[in-house]
């Protein structure tokens, strides 16, 4: 039983992290149509800088907060540079130079940073332990879990409790109507990609800690899951990324035990993406489709 | 006028040099195709193997060959099969080189052998550990042990070595974590060993929390463990967070710093079959490795002494040979016999041009890399013959 408990626990982190990041790419989909495959790129960004910055000042937290700094400011620069100028071309325009950004960044991190990837000078938070009920967890996934909650709790009183969120869930569902009545749609996309792309670097700073280790490469993995998360909660749909995030991390959890002979884990995040979408084609939260 | 008469007498002078470095015997030179992967995603190796394989050409004409010089003409192919064909064809076909070493990853090997085969080109690949390159011909060989050996000596070393019998295993779902995998099962009765769980992942994994909990549950008297360092220090790490302290016995490709950097005290006690032995009383291999860390800035790992060691062997088999002719140097290189690998003494090639070699085992030991033990029984070791 605890085995079980255990498995569910790693389910869970996992969940929490792609949320994390599902959320960026979720937030701009709802507002622009653009599939933002470069949040993979944000994602490693960040998780570069928490380490160059903490090994710098030997600080892990400036690490954190530095990268936080720098992907909002990445995220922003994003829209300014790569994607207003193809806003009147179709969404696949901005796709596809979404894709060559992540893949010109990766390469960027492989000739700035080198090959074999970076390390935390000084990092004992993975193999700091905890009994938690039975459960042996560290202290990072504890930190997952207890950043992510916070943050997606705060995103949801920030939606639904004030007014520059009000005006921002009323330009995704009908941008006009929302302009019409004071909403600055251009100011609303700029504070979409900051927050999206803050919780990106968070995710990666913690991966980041996670590992203690981060690579050109750690991106791509996460981009086309995280691109299955947003399908499987019904494209632009928060709620809905947030519970396929989790079931998402629940599957795999599971799914690499019992059928990862025959399976490998990414292969069971799309097989259990496709089961899903046969039976409910509008995603789990179904509020919307594309 | 004037100055067609200089042109003409200087162009004379130029033939008449160029005639002398063709025929003269001290500047002859003997032409050694090399592909390594110097641009893109193995571009670490890459950089390890041409760095070694210059210091082995350097070190082989500071003496000499038969009176001769080694050229080493190197292509980038990328680890790439297209890129192997297309250089490989270059080397054999417009370079017209005699000899050829791949400092190269599997694929790349298995793609180029069977030109240098055709073209009756000796090739040894240096590490490429793809059963198929050798299978391309008589004129290949290989200069590294197989996933199945690795995977035996590793059976042999938890069982009778340390005396371990209850193992989980976590191996990568690639060719050469299979391969290793199937020669330590093909094993493991030899060395009364039982495994309790098999779990296998992805190379692009680094979360192993279900496995590590399977690998719990199993509470084995030691984990065995295939990987690069960049799967196997997350999983490492993973496994000790999670409270396993059963030894962990890693594969040959854990034999890398960066695994140490990374995963830092977590690997601290770690076994791996098939490591380069850094300890090994050899006058060579310790001006190896201090040049290396010069050159390269980093420490010298198995890939480096591999290739260096393909490149030496095969200036030592022309020197046996008598003659830069490939077809007789071919003959001295299958006929090898103790030559003085930098990873072990190469006892001989079998019928199929693989190795006949001990393997070392180090363990990790404030933060460096200790030879451990050898495993010497070569019929335990023997490669496939056919």
């Amino acid at each position: 039983m605890a085995y079980y408990i255990d498995l569910a626990f790693n389910g869970l982190v996992f969940g929490c992290m792609y949320a994390l990041m599902a959320v960026g790419l979720t937030l701009v989909y709802g507002l622009l149509r653009i599939l933002h495959i470069a949040h993979a790129a944000v994602y490693a960004f960040g998780a570069y800088i928490t380490v160059i910055v903490a090994n710098a000042t030997g600080s892990i937290a400036i690490g954190i907060l530095a990268a936080i700094a720098a992907c909002t400011l990445l995220g922003m620069a994003i829209y300014r540079l790569l994607y207003e100028p193809l806003l009147d071309y179709p969404p696949y325009v901005a796709m596809i130079a979404s894709i060559g950004l992540l893949v010109v960044m990766e390469d960027g991190f492989r000739i700035a940073f080198g090959e074999q990837g970076l390390t935390f000078a000084r990092n004992p938070y993975p193999t700091q332990l905890h009994d938690i009920a039975g459960l042996t967890v560290n202290t990072v996934q504890i930190a997952i879990i207890a950043l992510s909650t916070i943050c997606l709790v705060l995103l949801a009183l920030f939606t639904t409790r004030t007014r520059i969120g009000i005006g921002w869930r009323a330009t995704v569902s009908d941008p006009r109507i929302a302009t019409s009545f004071g909403v600055d749609a251009i100011k609303v996309r700029y504070l979409n990609f900051a927050i999206g792309s803050a919780l990106a670097a968070l995710g990666g700073a913690l991966i980041a800690l996670l590992n203690n280790f981060v690579e050109p490469t750690m991106g791509f993995v996460v981009s086309y899951k995280a691109l299955a998360i947003i399908v499987l909660g019904g494209l632009g749909s928060l709620q809905g990324t947030l519970i396929a995030s989790l079931a998402l991390g629940l599957t795999e959890s599971y799914g690499t035990i019992f059928v990862g002979r025959f399976l490998d884990r990414d292969a069971i995040a799309f097989l259990f993406l496709i089961a899903v979408l046969l039976i409910r084609p509008q995603g789990l939260a179904g509020a919307r489709t594309a | 006028m004037r100055t067609k008469l200089v042109c003409s007498r200087l162009g004379t002078l130029a033939a008449c040099l160029l005639l002398i470095a063709a025929t003269s015997p001290a500047s002859a030179q003997i032409k050694l195709g090399f592909q390594a992967p110097l641009t893109g995603p193995a571009a670490t190796d890459g950089k390890s193997a041409k760095i070694a394989a210059d210091m082995a050409v350097e070190k082989i004409n500071a003496a000499g060959v038969l009176g001769q010089k080694i050229e080493l003409i190197t292509y980038d192919d990328q680890a790439k099969t297209e890129e192997a064909v297309f250089t490989a064809n270059k080397l054999a076909g417009q370079d017209g080189v005699k000899f050829a070493v791949s400092g190269s990853y599997s694929a790349s090997g298995r793609a180029a052998a069977p030109i240098f085969q055709q073209a009756g080109v000796p090739f040894i690949s240096a590490y490429g550990v793809h059963p198929d390159i050798t299978r391309a011909g008589n004129d290949v060989f290989r200069g590294v042990h197989l996933g199945p050996p690795q995977g035996r000596a590793a059976a042999k070393f938890i069982g009778d070595n340390l005396g371990l019998k209850r193992v989980s295993i976590v191996t990568m779902d690639n060719d050469y974590g299979q391969a290793t995998l199937e020669g330590f099962k093909s094993a493991v009765d030899q060395f009364g060993i039982k495994v309790l769980g098999e779990y296998s992942y992805s190379l692009k994994d680094r979360q192993f929390g279900s496995i590590v909990a399977s690998v719990k549950r199993d509470n084995p008297d030691v984990v065995y463990v295939t990987g690069y360092f960049f799967t196997a220090a997350p999983l490492v790490t993973q496994l000790r967070s999670a409270g396993i302290q059963a030894p962990i016995v890693g594969s040959q490709a854990f034999d890398a710093q960066k695994l140490i950097e990374i995963a830092g005290s977590a690997v601290e006690g770690v076994y791996i079959v098939g490591g380069l032995n850094r300890d090994r009383d050899m006058p060579e291999l310790k001006e190896y490795l201090a040049q290396f860390q010069k050159r390269a800035g980093y420490a010298g790992e198995n890939v480096g002494a591999t290739v260096y060691s393909a490149v030496r062997l095969m200036a030592d088999a022309i020197t046996r040979a008598g003659t830069p002719d490939p077809a007789k140097a071919r003959d001295a290189l299958a006929a090898t016999k103790n030559f003085p690998h930098l990873a072990g003494e190469l006892v001989s090639f079998n019928p199929l041009r693989e190795i006949n070699m001990p393997m070392n085992v180090n363990v990790v030991k404030d933060g460096q890399f200790r030879h451990y033990a050898w495993i010497d029984d070569l019929k335990l070791l023997a490669p496939p013959t056919e």
